[in-house]
Protein backbone atom coordinates (compact mmCIF):
# COMPACT_ATOMS: atom_id res chain seq x y z
CA UNK A 1 0.00 0.00 0.00
CA UNK A 2 1.35 3.50 -1.05
CA UNK A 3 0.80 6.59 1.25
CA UNK A 4 -0.53 10.07 -0.08
CA UNK A 5 3.03 11.38 -0.82
CA UNK A 6 3.97 8.36 -3.24
CA UNK A 7 0.61 8.68 -4.37
CA UNK A 8 1.03 12.73 -5.51
CA UNK A 9 4.41 11.81 -6.88
CA UNK A 10 2.84 9.26 -9.43
CA UNK A 11 -0.33 11.38 -10.19
CA UNK A 12 1.15 13.12 -13.39
CA UNK A 13 2.37 9.95 -14.73
CA UNK A 14 -1.37 8.37 -14.35
CA UNK A 15 -2.26 11.42 -16.42
CA UNK A 16 0.05 10.78 -18.53
CA UNK A 17 -1.41 7.29 -18.65
CA UNK A 18 2.65 6.29 -17.65
CA UNK A 19 2.29 3.67 -14.86
CA UNK A 20 3.46 0.53 -15.40
CA UNK A 21 0.77 -2.65 -14.14
CA UNK A 22 1.70 -2.66 -10.55
CA UNK A 23 2.20 1.10 -10.16
CA UNK A 24 -0.89 2.01 -11.42
CA UNK A 25 -2.54 -1.05 -9.78
CA UNK A 26 -1.09 0.18 -6.00
CA UNK A 27 -2.69 3.78 -7.13
CA UNK A 28 -5.48 3.05 -7.51
CA UNK A 29 -6.10 1.28 -4.45
CA UNK A 30 -4.78 4.10 -2.66
CA UNK A 31 -7.19 6.23 -4.32
CA UNK A 32 -10.16 4.11 -3.60
CA UNK A 33 -9.22 4.61 0.45
CA UNK A 34 -8.33 8.28 0.06
CA UNK A 35 -10.87 11.08 -0.55
CA UNK A 36 -8.28 13.64 -0.24
CA UNK A 37 -5.96 12.11 -3.26
CA UNK A 38 -8.87 11.89 -5.13
CA UNK A 39 -9.84 16.16 -4.33
CA UNK A 40 -5.66 16.55 -5.47
CA UNK A 41 -6.43 14.20 -8.68
CA UNK A 42 -9.04 16.38 -9.74
CA UNK A 43 -7.55 19.15 -9.28
CA UNK A 44 -4.11 18.05 -10.85
CA UNK A 45 -6.14 17.28 -14.04
CA UNK A 46 -7.65 21.27 -13.95
CA UNK A 47 -4.08 22.43 -13.28
CA UNK A 48 -3.19 20.09 -16.17
CA UNK A 49 -5.59 22.16 -18.64
CA UNK A 50 -4.17 25.25 -17.44
CA UNK A 51 -0.81 24.73 -18.97
CA UNK A 52 -2.27 22.63 -21.89
CA UNK A 53 -5.06 25.02 -23.23
CA UNK A 54 -2.95 28.15 -24.60
CA UNK A 55 -0.88 28.22 -27.38
CA UNK A 56 -0.60 24.04 -28.59
CA UNK A 57 -0.25 25.36 -31.74
CA UNK A 58 0.63 28.72 -32.40
CA UNK A 59 0.07 30.72 -35.63
CA UNK A 60 3.86 32.07 -36.81
CA UNK A 61 3.92 35.61 -37.34
CA UNK A 62 3.65 36.63 -41.22
CA UNK A 63 7.71 37.31 -41.37
CA UNK A 64 8.68 34.11 -39.58
CA UNK A 65 7.17 32.28 -41.84
CA UNK A 66 8.28 34.14 -45.01
CA UNK A 67 11.71 34.02 -43.23
CA UNK A 68 11.02 29.68 -43.04
CA UNK A 69 9.47 29.57 -46.75
CA UNK A 70 12.55 30.83 -48.53
CA UNK A 71 14.53 28.23 -46.43
CA UNK A 72 12.56 25.62 -47.27
CA UNK A 73 12.61 26.51 -51.01
CA UNK A 74 16.55 26.33 -50.92
CA UNK A 75 15.45 22.35 -50.03
CA UNK A 76 13.56 22.34 -52.77
CA UNK A 77 15.97 24.13 -55.07
CA UNK A 78 18.31 21.79 -53.99
CA UNK A 79 16.12 18.88 -55.02
CA UNK A 80 15.52 19.61 -58.04
CA UNK A 81 18.84 20.48 -59.11
CA UNK A 82 19.78 16.80 -58.00
CA UNK A 83 16.63 15.65 -59.92
CA UNK A 84 18.49 16.89 -62.80
CA UNK B 1 7.25 7.10 -32.06
CA UNK B 2 7.82 3.72 -30.20
CA UNK B 3 9.86 1.16 -29.24
CA UNK B 4 11.94 0.73 -32.09
CA UNK B 5 12.65 4.75 -31.90
CA UNK B 6 16.39 5.57 -31.07
CA UNK B 7 16.74 9.50 -31.02
CA UNK B 8 20.43 10.58 -31.21
CA UNK B 9 21.18 12.57 -28.19
CA UNK B 10 23.63 14.86 -29.74
CA UNK B 11 22.90 17.41 -31.86
CA UNK B 12 25.58 16.59 -34.23
CA UNK B 13 23.69 13.34 -34.85
CA UNK B 14 19.65 14.17 -34.42
CA UNK B 15 18.62 11.55 -36.72
CA UNK B 16 15.61 8.93 -35.43
CA UNK B 17 17.52 5.41 -36.71
CA UNK B 18 14.59 3.08 -36.84
CA UNK B 19 16.13 -0.45 -35.18
CA UNK B 20 12.75 -2.06 -37.05
CA UNK B 21 12.86 -0.74 -40.26
CA UNK B 22 12.19 -3.41 -43.52
CA UNK B 23 14.77 -2.54 -45.20
CA UNK B 24 17.48 -0.70 -43.56
CA UNK B 25 17.28 1.57 -46.35
CA UNK B 26 16.00 5.48 -46.20
CA UNK B 27 12.70 6.44 -47.05
CA UNK B 28 12.70 9.85 -46.53
CA UNK B 29 13.21 10.92 -50.02
CA UNK B 30 9.76 9.74 -50.95
CA UNK B 31 8.32 12.92 -49.19
CA UNK B 32 10.01 16.67 -49.64
CA UNK B 33 11.33 17.87 -46.59
CA UNK B 34 9.60 20.98 -47.32
CA UNK B 35 6.16 19.15 -47.30
CA UNK B 36 7.36 17.18 -43.74
CA UNK B 37 8.17 20.46 -42.40
CA UNK B 38 5.25 22.18 -42.86
CA UNK B 39 3.33 19.62 -41.65
CA UNK B 40 4.71 20.19 -38.53
CA UNK B 41 5.50 23.84 -38.58
CA UNK B 42 2.84 25.69 -36.52
CA UNK B 43 3.64 23.00 -33.53
CA UNK B 44 7.18 23.61 -33.98
CA UNK B 45 7.18 27.02 -33.75
CA UNK B 46 4.81 26.61 -30.71
CA UNK B 47 7.50 23.87 -29.05
CA UNK B 48 10.49 26.59 -30.23
CA UNK B 49 9.23 29.86 -28.49
CA UNK B 50 8.12 27.81 -25.57
CA UNK B 51 11.55 26.52 -25.08
CA UNK B 52 13.53 29.38 -25.53
CA UNK B 53 11.16 31.08 -23.24
CA UNK B 54 10.46 34.35 -25.69
CA UNK B 55 9.41 34.64 -29.27
CA UNK B 56 12.59 36.38 -30.73
CA UNK B 57 14.76 33.04 -30.12
CA UNK B 58 11.97 30.83 -30.41
CA UNK B 59 12.42 32.22 -33.78
CA UNK B 60 16.18 31.91 -34.17
CA UNK B 61 15.45 28.28 -32.52
CA UNK B 62 12.82 27.48 -35.31
CA UNK B 63 15.16 28.56 -37.78
CA UNK B 64 17.98 26.91 -36.69
CA UNK B 65 16.31 23.75 -36.09
CA UNK B 66 15.15 23.55 -39.38
CA UNK B 67 18.21 23.60 -41.56
CA UNK B 68 19.60 21.03 -39.25
CA UNK B 69 16.74 18.96 -40.00
CA UNK B 70 16.88 19.49 -43.83
CA UNK B 71 20.59 18.46 -43.75
CA UNK B 72 19.58 14.94 -41.99
CA UNK B 73 16.54 14.68 -43.51
CA UNK B 74 18.05 12.22 -46.11
CA UNK B 75 18.55 9.62 -42.88
CA UNK B 76 15.15 9.78 -42.00
CA UNK B 77 14.07 6.34 -41.76
CA UNK B 78 10.43 6.90 -41.10
CA UNK B 79 8.80 9.81 -42.45
CA UNK B 80 5.84 8.98 -40.53
CA UNK B 81 7.31 10.10 -37.14
CA UNK B 82 9.05 13.05 -38.44
CA UNK B 83 7.11 14.89 -35.61
CA UNK B 84 9.03 13.33 -32.93
CA UNK B 85 12.16 13.64 -35.05
CA UNK B 86 11.93 17.31 -35.48
CA UNK B 87 10.73 18.12 -31.82
CA UNK B 88 14.49 15.92 -31.07
CA UNK B 89 16.56 18.13 -33.23
CA UNK B 90 15.12 21.44 -31.89
CA UNK B 91 15.83 20.17 -28.36
CA UNK B 92 19.70 19.65 -29.33
CA UNK B 93 19.72 22.87 -31.11
CA UNK B 94 18.29 24.20 -27.95
CA UNK B 95 20.97 22.52 -25.79
CA UNK B 96 23.64 23.34 -28.13
CA UNK B 97 22.66 27.15 -28.32
CA UNK B 98 22.58 27.40 -24.64
CA UNK B 99 26.32 25.96 -24.37
CA UNK B 100 27.25 28.06 -26.48
CA UNK B 101 25.82 31.31 -24.79
CA UNK B 102 27.58 30.09 -21.56
CA UNK B 103 24.63 28.64 -19.90
CA UNK B 104 25.09 25.17 -18.84
CA UNK B 105 21.71 22.92 -18.71
CA UNK B 106 21.78 21.36 -15.39
CA UNK B 107 20.07 17.89 -15.74
CA UNK B 108 22.37 15.28 -14.05
CA UNK B 109 22.73 17.14 -10.30
CA UNK B 110 19.37 18.53 -10.22
CA UNK B 111 18.37 14.47 -11.45
CA UNK B 112 20.10 13.40 -8.14
CA UNK B 113 18.35 15.56 -5.72
CA UNK B 114 16.00 13.80 -3.36
CA UNK B 115 12.47 13.87 -5.07
CA UNK B 116 10.74 14.97 -2.22
CA UNK B 117 13.12 17.99 -1.93
CA UNK B 118 10.74 20.36 -3.01
CA UNK B 119 7.51 19.24 -0.97
CA UNK B 120 5.41 22.32 -1.81
CA UNK B 121 1.68 21.50 -2.30
CA UNK B 122 -0.54 24.02 -3.83
CA UNK B 123 -3.30 21.85 -3.23
CA UNK B 124 -2.41 21.43 0.49
CA UNK B 125 -1.25 24.97 0.29
CA UNK B 126 -4.71 26.00 -0.63
CA UNK B 127 -6.69 24.25 1.78
CA UNK B 128 -4.61 25.79 4.41
CA UNK B 129 -4.31 29.75 3.68
CA UNK B 130 -8.08 29.68 2.20
CA UNK B 131 -7.58 32.78 -0.11
CA UNK B 132 -11.61 32.56 -0.62
CA UNK B 133 -13.40 31.66 2.46
CA UNK B 134 -16.44 31.80 1.01
CA UNK B 135 -15.86 29.63 -2.05
CA UNK B 136 -17.81 25.95 -2.97
CA UNK B 137 -14.68 25.40 -5.66
CA UNK B 138 -11.64 27.23 -3.57
CA UNK B 139 -8.85 25.15 -5.76
CA UNK B 140 -10.76 25.97 -9.17
CA UNK B 141 -11.33 29.29 -8.07
CA UNK B 142 -7.55 30.14 -7.70
CA UNK B 143 -6.66 28.45 -10.94
CA UNK B 144 -9.49 30.88 -12.65
CA UNK B 145 -7.42 33.79 -11.66
CA UNK B 146 -4.70 33.31 -14.19
CA UNK B 147 -4.78 34.47 -17.42
CA UNK B 148 -2.86 32.94 -20.56
CA UNK B 149 -0.05 35.62 -20.15
CA UNK B 150 0.57 34.90 -16.20
CA UNK B 151 0.42 31.09 -17.25
CA UNK B 152 2.69 31.83 -19.54
CA UNK B 153 5.38 34.04 -16.85
CA UNK B 154 5.15 31.36 -14.22
CA UNK B 155 5.95 28.09 -16.61
CA UNK B 156 8.41 30.23 -18.46
CA UNK B 157 10.41 30.21 -15.18
CA UNK B 158 10.02 26.62 -14.30
CA UNK B 159 13.59 25.03 -14.78
CA UNK B 160 14.29 24.10 -18.39
CA UNK B 161 15.45 20.60 -17.48
CA UNK B 162 11.99 20.77 -15.96
CA UNK B 163 9.80 22.45 -18.21
CA UNK B 164 10.91 20.50 -21.40
CA UNK B 165 8.91 17.46 -20.07
CA UNK B 166 6.03 19.56 -19.71
CA UNK B 167 6.20 21.19 -22.53
CA UNK B 168 5.91 17.83 -24.95
CA UNK B 169 3.88 15.93 -22.91
CA UNK B 170 1.00 18.24 -21.90
CA UNK B 171 1.14 20.64 -24.48
CA UNK B 172 1.87 18.87 -27.52
CA UNK B 173 0.96 15.40 -26.71
CA UNK B 174 4.01 13.23 -26.88
CA UNK B 175 3.26 10.05 -24.61
CA UNK B 176 6.29 10.19 -22.07
CA UNK B 177 8.00 7.01 -24.28
CA UNK B 178 8.27 9.33 -26.58
CA UNK B 179 8.96 12.61 -24.77
CA UNK B 180 12.00 10.32 -23.25
CA UNK B 181 12.86 9.50 -27.20
CA UNK B 182 12.84 13.08 -27.83
CA UNK B 183 14.70 14.48 -24.88
CA UNK B 184 17.17 11.40 -24.55
CA UNK B 185 16.95 10.27 -21.24
CA UNK B 186 15.22 6.66 -19.28
CA UNK B 187 11.24 6.95 -19.21
CA UNK B 188 11.85 6.90 -15.44
CA UNK B 189 14.21 10.23 -15.63
CA UNK B 190 11.37 11.75 -17.72
CA UNK B 191 8.86 10.70 -15.15
CA UNK B 192 10.97 11.94 -12.14
CA UNK B 193 11.53 15.63 -14.55
CA UNK B 194 7.79 15.45 -15.27
CA UNK B 195 7.30 15.31 -11.24
CA UNK B 196 9.43 17.89 -10.34
CA UNK B 197 8.44 20.05 -12.90
CA UNK B 198 5.10 20.18 -11.71
CA UNK B 199 6.39 21.46 -8.63
CA UNK B 200 7.94 23.84 -9.31
CA UNK B 201 4.72 25.26 -11.42
CA UNK B 202 2.57 25.00 -8.16
CA UNK B 203 5.41 26.37 -6.33
CA UNK B 204 5.45 28.98 -9.02
CA UNK B 205 1.76 29.81 -9.11
CA UNK B 206 1.05 30.16 -5.63
CA UNK B 207 4.24 32.70 -5.34
CA UNK B 208 2.95 34.68 -8.73
CA UNK B 209 -0.45 35.14 -7.23
CA UNK B 210 0.82 36.06 -3.74
CA UNK B 211 3.49 38.75 -5.56
CA UNK B 212 0.55 39.80 -7.58
CA UNK B 213 -1.99 40.45 -5.38
CA UNK B 214 -4.11 37.78 -6.64
CA UNK B 215 -4.60 36.26 -3.47
CA UNK B 216 -3.90 37.60 -0.04
CA UNK B 217 -1.51 35.46 2.40
CA UNK B 218 -3.29 34.33 5.59
CA UNK B 219 -0.73 34.27 8.05
CA UNK B 220 -2.14 33.28 11.29
CA UNK B 221 -0.38 34.34 14.86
Amino acid sequence: MIDCPEAVRRMWSYLEQALAAEPLAEFEAHLDTCTRCCGELEFSRHLRELVATPEATTAIPPDVRSRIDRILMLDADRDAKVAR
Amino acid sequence: MGDGTRVATRASAAIVPMADSPSGQAVAEDRPFAAVAREHLDRLYGFCVRLAGNAADGEDLLQESLLRAMRAYPELREPDRAKGWLFAIATNVWRDQLRARGRRVQTTSLDGLDENGDNFSLFQTLAIEDPFPYSDELHLDFLRLFRDEDVQAVFGAINPVFRLPLILTVVHGFSCKEAAAVVGVPLGTLLSRLHRGRKQLERGLWEYAVVNGLVTEINEP
